[in-house]
């Protein structure tokens, strides 16, 4: 009985470890290609769960269906708010930090235009598989956790393949690890930018619908999940699409161990105590490369 | 990007506005501002320049570290709670006047920067920011588990037996004082070989080393100093408040609200947060005031926005380069 706890706790703990891991993998892109520190990285996850909240709800669409379509859209989005909002405070002295007020600015105002379009209540997308379990021995998984894992693990995979396998995914990668290089052999920085952070924004579009599966959202819910984006980042190692992933499973590992042990609210203390260390041990992140 | 000690040695030779008249024009101010509750405002005009008397002070002590020496710190907000709670503890348990335990709040405050700096501050840039955020959440979540100090319920202060009147002016010319004496004391920073010091460790930190600056202990005492003023500030300004709860004074929220101002003033001057401070609180004020909470938030993330796009250095800068074309 025990031990079944335990390993729902530690399983449930790790498919949302890697919804998590999708979410931060774009925030890690755009940090790593473009020095932007994107604070509003998981206002357009909570878009993107709004959107396809109402797809389901007005159209009957399900969200399975409709996160390619909301993932091109987010990407067109993305890159108009690049265009209009980033591409300007790159020009600053200091980019990462004139990034983060001006995403801080675009947070604040999604985030009210979300609440003033559709209020402040919080929400969950429910298709008829969310309410059903997959029994296995005496277990009991949810098959919305399920399915949003799935659907992470996907985007990740897809975004890797991306990176490592088309030649604009290249053309990112090499900005990444030498922007003035890059720029030397003809790369075009201000196109590869805006495709890094219009994908940085889709991909975050689809974990937020992920994670809509699971728990509810409404409009000021970002701010939560910002916070685990980055640790996540931070401790992956930023740009580390693969550190990114494999540290979202892990720190859903130790929050299934500590979870099915201590209170609800020190597992979130000791947590980002252990973070803490690793950051001042290994500042680079565990899978740093 | 790295080129502002360029900008630092063209600039020097810059001719300084008169610095007399200045500084005569400056201590008007001051007395105008120190005699305006004689003027029996309304009350709502004291708590706005309050809550600016306590931006200002947050603002210009977190930019010992943030602005000068370049470590952006999200947990500006523990050192201002731990202030606070010293104040709200010391007046619950001990009977002690806040205006008494502010002091001693903000030599705690500074304490706790010493043990948590000293291993925070080795590491640098994001990584620096995102410790100090995790160090704001940690200290967050114990205070709200922690009984002594009220948890999630919070802590009151016991009411002045004053006019509400009375109270506000004595809270407005308080922290008219506690602004006042974080901005001279930055400026004087900033204008001694330990602010210069500061600089040249943003500029470059090995460099600073290598030509025998000692960063380590200087980053920590700046970081202390900073926490002091912080913690000085919210000792008064939770009594002000009169409540104060873990989910209020360690709002994430605040630390970013802090760096805007600051960033958005321009950093490398202590006038900039100081105009930041103003000029954001004012705005925000206004906004709500004039056009309606609703849309409010929207309006003033659309002006950080447009102002940042415009102005990516800063207002101070931007206003420099406008006066004297190089």
């Amino acid at each position: 009985m025990e031990l079944t706890f335990l390993a729902e706790s530690v399983i449930s703990g790790v498919l949302l470890g890697g919804i998590y891991a999708l979410l931060s993998v774009g925030f890690g892109l755009t940090w790593g290609t473009m020095q932007v520190l994107n604070i509003s990285h998981a206002v357009f996850a909570v878009l993107g769960a709004y959107v396809a909240y109402w797809c389901f709800v007005k159209g009957g669409v399900d969200p399975l269906l409709s996160v390619p379509f909301l993932a091109f859209l987010l990407f067109l989005l993305g890159g108009a708010v690049y265009r209009v909002v980033i591409r300007p405070v790159t020009k600053a002295r200091d980019t990462v930090m004139g990034s983060m007020v001006v995403s801080f600015g675009l947070a604040i105002v999604v985030e009210n235009i979300m609440s003033g379009l559709w209020h402040p209540d919080p929400r969950i997308l429910k298709p008829s598989y969310t309410d059903t379990s997959l029994f296995i021995g005496e277990m009991v998984i949810g098959k919305g956790p399920l399915i949003g894992f799935a659907m992470a693990i996907v985007a990740i995979a897809l975004l890797y393949a991306f990176l490592h396998h088309t030649f604009t995914g290249k053309a990112v990668q090499a900005t990444w690890q030498n922007p003035t290089g890059a720029v030397l052999v003809g790369i075009n920085r201000d196109r590869v930018s805006l495709i890094t952070f219009g994908l940085s924004i889709a991909s975050a579009g689809v974990a937020g619908v992920a994670m809509a599966l699971i728990y509810s959202f409404y409009p000021s819910v970002h701010n939560d999940w910002t916070l685990y984006v980055f640790l996540l980042t931070i401790v992956g190692g930023v740009g580390s699409i693969i550190g990114t992933a494999l540290t979202g499973l892990l720190i859903g590992l130790i929050m299934g161990v500590c979870a099915a042990f201590l209170p609800f609210i020190w597992v979130n203390i000791l947590l980002f105590a252990l973070l803490l260390v690793i950051l001042l041990f290994k500042p680079e992140g565990i899978f740093g490369l | 990007m790295r080129d502002s000690i360029l900008e630092l040695s063209t600039e020097a030779p810059r001719p300084r506005v008169n610095t007399s008249r200045a500084g005569l024009i400056a201590v008007i101010c001051l007395i105008l501002l120190a005699s305006l509750p004689l003027f029996r405002p309304p009350l709502f005009f004291l708590s706005l320049l309050i809550s600016i008397f306590l931006f200002v002070s947050l603002t210009e002590s977190w930019n010992l570290m943030g602005g000068y020496a370049g470590y952006i710190s999200l947990g500006h907000v523990v050192f201002f709670s731990i202030g606070a709670y010293t104040t709200a503890v010391g007046m619950n348990v001990f009977g002690a006047s806040p205006f008494l335990t502010a002091v001693p709040g903000g030599i705690i405050a500074g304490a706790v920067a010493a043990i948590v700096g000293y291993p925070v501050l080795r590491l640098k840039g994001a990584y620096f920011s995102i410790s100090s955020l995790l160090m704001a959440v940690i200290f967050q979540l114990v205070f709200l588990n922690w009984t002594f100090v009220g948890g999630s319920t919070g802590l009151w202060y016991k009411l002045m037996p004053v006019s509400i009147g009375a109270n506000r002016a004595i809270f407005y010319e308080v922290m008219l004082g506690i602004a006042l004496l974080t901005t001279l004391v930055v400026r004087h920073v900033e204008r001694s070989k330990f602010g210069a010091g500061l600089i040249t460790l943003r500029e470059d930190e090995d460099v600073a080393r290598t030509i025998g600056i000692n960063t380590a202990w200087l980053k920590l005492k700046a970081f202390i100093l900073g926490s002091f003023f912080a913690g000085l500030a919210g000792g008064i300004y939770g009594y002000y408040l009169s409540f104060i709860q873990p989910d209020i004074t360690f709002n994430i929220n605040t630390s970013l609200l802090i760096l805007m101002m600051a960033f958005f003033g321009g950093c490398m001057t202590w006038t900039g947060p100081l105009l930041g401070a103003v000029l954001l609180s004012l705005t925000n004020q206004l906004i709500v005031t004039f056009i309606g909470a609703e849309i409010s938030r929207i309006l003033y993330g659309l002006i950080l926005i447009l102002l940042m796009i415009f102005m990516p250095n800063g207002i101070v800068e931007f206003l420099r380069a406008r006066r004297s074309p190089r």
